[in-house]
């Protein structure tokens, strides 16, 4: 049997390694055409917050330092110089010095200097003349006292307390610089970058169009002439385009794994990829009026959870079960399934149940009496889909529920007035990193803390592992405060979803990241195989 | 009543007079109509007694039977959640029927009340009422109900007022020409000769005179809410779920499964198309009986 | 003549004025403003800056104030600039036009060729198996909504041609164009052409039934003669009134395919404008078929008055 599997093992590595050499040397030209799902808002990546975004405007920009391309799994480990071509640490940890690359143009032509770094975080942080629309990520940068430069090519951050992360978040595809002399505004309609493409045009609900940088600063890149995002928003029609070739790559991370088991059914070549992708569906409960505000109630609707089915159910088996960060292997940072299994909720679903019809039965209510309340949440069909499962499942434990679909304009000015008592949410991470998703969610005050879940003595310890140098201590720090915080209910974990990629085979050099779908998007060395 | 003189029963005065043999004389002429008031029967019958004919519920879901291909058990299949086709498709007629009567009844007594003011008062009230059907008429259907759902939101009595209002202008202007006529009749006069105040000439005897109209216009606009509600919901507005909603079984998420479950695509679909298609056969055969002059 | 047709416009120029207000209210009424969509795709709302941008957009002034506004740019020939792409509205207006007119001119162009002449012969062949069938396929015609047409169409194309006529690019030539566009025309057109049929059968019968045709085939008129060269042409006109009509009604229909086939024409660019809360370019887009649908019924009216004179005197 191991002779076999060594054996096929074998044979794949030389199949791939002849492949490979097949393949052989990049070719240049062409264009690369990938459907898009939606209009996106703007193509300007500090002002937004979805990878409707990133992926089209990703490889307009480049970053101080970025996620290697070409390794899956974002880590510490991965990061590696863009324009910076060095950077180093202070030893108080509270100075990071970059060395910026020389002879770097924007596409107008004008130079790129350390003072462009400068504006980039000025504007982040609000300090510029010019202020963006709206500045989502700006409390990531909280952290950051000032930015010095010194001469042109030499940038200084200068932090409140050590922050290990602060570059990870800096390597994201989130965080490009951006000119000093181009107004936020511009960047919205008409953004110049350094980046391996220029931007061509843009027309809502039809195209957006990039054409190669002929003058960018790494040499002999990008292979491709241009890439072309035809927007198509029924999924459907995507997939048809895409079978009849009309695009050569699938929206990245859109496709479930029943459209997968279609494709591969039609365009066998077709080369698909599935993996998580960092976004977690979850449950904001309101703590703050009834019925929810009485912690055995919040306790009874975790323990009727059957995550399982929620899984197998709408991603038909793709998903994995996990508290707030992404679960491993893929997941640098999630807890380790032993671990899981622990906290109640997680457990076996027919014996939790049970539990939790005993709480309900005590508080009062049962079967001719059950509890009736609404979930409410967005009125798309990736919230509304799950929504419906959970609906099901609290019949289960006398809770009698009503879905409650909200405009998507009205979502988050329902869920700020505190006028909901479930609300069913999708969480994406830009990273995969303790931090962000600590701050962002739990942290006391957080714009983003949608249920005002605030615990002073976890809020210690998202400090204390935030300053940790060490990654094995920092992520027992982490498993500890991801455990607490399912405990508490703070915002129940249903899911993480898997979802896939496809291109044709003559597509090069593409590579998804497997615990984040912000960050691999500059296809400078995608190539074209035709 | 007795002055009431529609013209049915001048053309029918020398038929026999039972209600049956009436029925029964027009479903022969009619085999058409006759069609489309059976196909209506089981849409109403459906709708009513969606408990007793179902076996699962429309609304449970369930991982074991994700898709499945019609057959023994589910007889038209389950969809990605595992929730029975047959049963969301009956429920379902409860929810067309819903939304297709009452935004219908809405629209007709909007319809009547601004038709039989402008035909019946006329001078100023007829300029306003004719300025505001104008105005109705002239934004698309679909467009007016599309932003009277997203201002109301989603939910099954929005959707029907955002469904009456377009419905609106076509039985005004009907109802009004009708009064117009009317106004001018013999027994109008009479009526006013003896003493009667216009109000109640208008409710008692020009509204009445109007009914064979109004059904055959409702008959076939209860069609055509049926079909609004369909595209609205396939726009993401329209009833929410988890209701089972023929356009909402058809939208976005099942688009998606066109290819690999077309059952779940072509189901609900042949479920609207049907529906509406025994209305306007039934209100073909209806308008030729109450009134053969009032065409299209 | 002259004072009907002024009295004519006149009124025309208050309906428009009707529909600017109806439009404007129903906008302003429907919750949420550009201002929080902007915001909730950024996962929360940011009081502060959200009341910066709705003072830097206009919208924290008054309601009449900002109509006031909307209506004298519009006299001006002044769109403003679409909330969304921040370009002017016109220019995010104009070249759409013409990919839905070319789908809503050939979805007539088919409901006519079609509908016409079948409409014509199930009239010329009443109460013959011939017209029940007819009848029976026009009355499909007014009840398959026409998404659901258009997605089986997409199904039947895939199944049997492995080719998807969805539109990805602008189509190159005119052949091409006509390929791309016509499939959708015929699922929006179908309806149509039902109606047509419907109207042309029912017109037709009660042309034939009056006393020039009895006359015409009294003194031995061959019937192909009557039935086409006076019948039919006298029948056309409500025909052609209602084309006008289905015209406006015809955007119901184009939205929903235009979804279906991904055509980046205005109907469905509408409706995301509606989801977004682009006021400029939903009050701009709704006005302009507005103005398309009036003049239409406005010519009409006076080709009607033209060949009809009680009609001018009667009002």
């Amino acid at each position: 049997m191991n002779t076999k599997l060594g054996a096929l093992t074998l044979v794949t590595f030389a199949f791939a390694t002849l492949m490979f050499a097949q393949a052989g040397e990049p070719k240049h030209g062409g264009i690369l055409r990938i459907y898009h799902r939606e209009t996106p808002p703007s193509l300007s990546i500090h002002e937004e917050a979805t990878f409707s975004v990133n992926i089209p405007a990703m490889g307009l920009y480049n970053n101080l330092v970025v996620y290697d391309q070409h390794k899956p799994q974002n880590s510490m480990g991965t990061i590696v110089p863009e324009l910076a071509d060095s950077w180093s640490v202070s030893s108080d940890n509270l100075a990071l010095t970059f060395r910026l690359h020389q002879g770097v143009r924007w596409h107008d032509g004008q130079p790129f200097t350390s003072k462009d770094v400068k504006c980039t975080f000025d504007l982040l942080q609000g300090k510029a003349k010019d202020k963006f629309r709206k500045n989502p990520r700006k409390d990531l940068f909280n952290n950051i006292v000032e930015v010095t430069t010194n001469g042109d090519f030499e940038v200084t951050l200068h932090l409140k307390r050590p922050q290990p992360s602060l570059i990870a978040m800096l390597a994201s595809g989130y965080t490009p610089v951006y000119p000093c002399h181009v107004s936020p505004a511009q960047m919205r309609t008409n953004p110049i970058g350094t980046g391996p493409f220029k931007f061509v045009e843009f027309k809502q609900n039809e195209s957006i169009k990039l054409a190669k940088n002929e003058n960018y600063w790494k040499k002999g890149l990008p292979y491709l002439d241009g890439i072309e995002f035809t927007i198509i928003s029924n999924r459907a029609t995507a997939v048809l385009a895409f079978v009849a070739g009309k695009v050569d790559m699938t929206f990245p991370t859109e496709m479930t794994k029943a459209l997968i088991a279609d494709i591969k059914k039609q365009d066998a070549t077709a080369i698909c990829e599935i993996g998580p992708i960092n976004v977690s569906t979850n449950l904001i409960v309101n703590r703050e009026n009834p019925p929810f505000n009485n912690v055995e109630v919040r306790k009874a609707m975790a323990l009727a959870l059957d995550r399982k089915a929620f899984i197998d159910i709408i991603y038909q088996g793709a998903g994995d079960v996990g508290g707030t960060m992404l679960p491993p292997p893929e997941g640098v940072w999630g807890m380790p399934p032993e671990l899981l299994k622990t906290i109640p909720g997680y457990g076996d679903v027919q014996k939790d149940r049970e539990q939790a019809r005993a709480i309900m039965t005590k508080l009062g209510y049962g079967s001719n009496n059950p509890l009736k309340i609404k979930v409410s949440t967005r009125n798309l069909a990736t919230y509304r889909d799950p929504a419906v499962v959970l609906i099901d499942q609290l019949k289960t434990i006398y809770i009698d529920a009503e879905l409650d679909p909200v405009e998507s304009s009205q979502w988050f000015a329902k869920v700020a007035r505190n006028d909901y008592s479930v609300g069913l949410n999708l969480t994406g991470n830009g990273i995969d990193d303790p931090d962000q998703a600590f701050y962002e969610n739990y942290a006391c005050g957080s714009e983003r803390n949608y249920t005002h879940y605030c615990n002073k003595e976890l809020e210690a310890l998202f400090d204390k592992q935030s300053v940790e140098t060490d990654v094995e201590k920092r992520k027992k720090m982490v498993w500890d405060i991801d455990k607490k915080l399912q405990e508490d209910v703070a915002r129940p974990i249903l899911l993480h979803a898997r979802s896939g990629t496809c291109w044709k085979p003559y597509v090069k050099n593409m590579t998804i990241m497997s615990n984040s779908a912000y960050n691999g998007y500059r296809y400078e060395d995608v190539w074209l195989d035709k | 009543m007795s002055i009431i003189d529609l013209p049915v029963e001048t053309e029918t005065a020398d038929r026999p007079e039972s209600v049956w043999s009436k029925v029964r004389y027009h479903l022969g002429a009619h085999p058409l109509g006759a069609i489309g008031a059976a196909i209506m029967a089981v849409f109403v019958f459906c709708a009513v007694f969606a408990d007793f004919i179902t076996a699962y519920s429309p609304t449970a879901t369930d991982a074991a039977v994700r898709l499945l291909h019609p057959g023994a058990g589910h007889v038209l299949g389950t969809d990605q959640m595992g929730r029975d086709i047959f049963s969301r498709i009956i429920y379902g007629a409860r929810i067309s029927l819903a939304v297709g009567l009452g935004s219908t009844l809405l629209g007709s007594l909007f319809g009547v009340a601004l038709g039989l003011t402008s035909g019946y008062v006329g001078g100023w009230a007829d300029l306003v009422i004719q300025r505001i059907i104008d105005v109705l008429q002239s934004v698309p259907l679909l467009v007016l109900a599309l932003v009277m759902a997203a201002a109301l939101g989603p939910a099954l009595d929005n959707t029907i007022v955002a469904i009456s209002i377009p419905l609106i202008p076509y039985t005004a202007r009907v109802i009004r020409s009708n009064t117009l006529a009317l106004r001018e009749q013999p027994f109008v006069e009479a009526a006013r000769a003896v003493g009667m105040s216009e109000f109640r000439i208008a409710v008692r005897h020009v509204l009445p005179n109007t009914i064979a109209p109004l059904i055959v216009i409702a008959t076939a606009q209860l069609g055509a809410a049926i079909l609004t509600e369909a595209s609205l919901s396939f726009l993401g507005l329209g009833v929410p779920e988890p209701h089972p909603s023929w356009g909402r079984m058809l939208s976005e998420s099942a688009a998606e499964f066109v290819r690999t479950a077309p059952w779940l695509v072509i189901f609900p679909g042949v479920a609207i198309s049907l529906a509406v298609f025994g209305t306007n056969l039934f209100g073909d055969a209806l308008r030729d009986i109450l009134d053969p002059r009032l065409r299209d | 003549m002259g004072t009907y047709i002024i009295r004519r416009f006149f009124l025309m120029l208050l309906t428009l004025f009707g529909i600017s207000l109806l439009i404007f209210t129903m906008l302003r009424l429907v919750p949420g403003n550009i201002a929080d969509i902007v915001f909730n795709a950024a996962g929360m709302i940011d009081v502060a800056e959200k009341a910066k941008l709705e003072k830097e957009l206009g919208l924290d002034r008054p309601i009449p104030v900002q109509y006031v506004e909307w209506v004298s740019g519009l006299a001006r020939g002044d769109l403003g600039y679409s909330y969304v792409s921040e370009k002017p509205a016109i220019d995010e207006i104009l070249p759409r036009i013409p990919i839905t007119a070319k789908l809503a001119g050939l979805a007539l162009l088919f409901a006519v060729t079609f509908g016409v002449p079948l409409g014509v012969i199930s009239a010329v062949k009443q109460n013959t198996t011939l017209d029940y069938v007819l009848r029976v396929i026009s009355l499909s015609g007014l009840s398959l909504p026409s998404f659901w047409l258009g997605l089986l169409i997409l199904m039947a194309f895939v199944a049997y041609f492995g080719a998807i006529p969805i539109y990805t690019n602008p189509p190159k030539g005119f052949w091409n164009t006509l390929w791309l566009f016509s499939i959708p025309a015929m699922a929006v057109g179908f309806r149509s052409s039902a109606l047509v049929m419907r109207l042309t059968r029912s017109s037709m019968l009660e042309v034939l039934r009056q006393d020039y045709i009895r006359t015409a085939r009294a003194k031995g008129a061959p019937a192909r003669t009557v039935n086409y060269r006076h019948a039919l042409r006298n029948a056309l006109l409500p025909v052609v009134t209602v084309i006008g009509i289905e015209a406006a009604f015809l955007m119901g229909g184009l939205i929903v395919t235009e979804t279906v086939f991904n055509i980046p024409g205005v109907a469905r660019f509408l409706v995301e404008a509606i989801r977004w809360r682009d006021y400029p370019i939903v009050q701009n887009l709704v006005m302009f078929v507005a103005v398309v649908a009036v003049s239409i019924n406005f010519l009409i009216d006076l080709l009607y008055a033209v060949l009809d004179p009680r009609i001018r005197y009667a009002s």
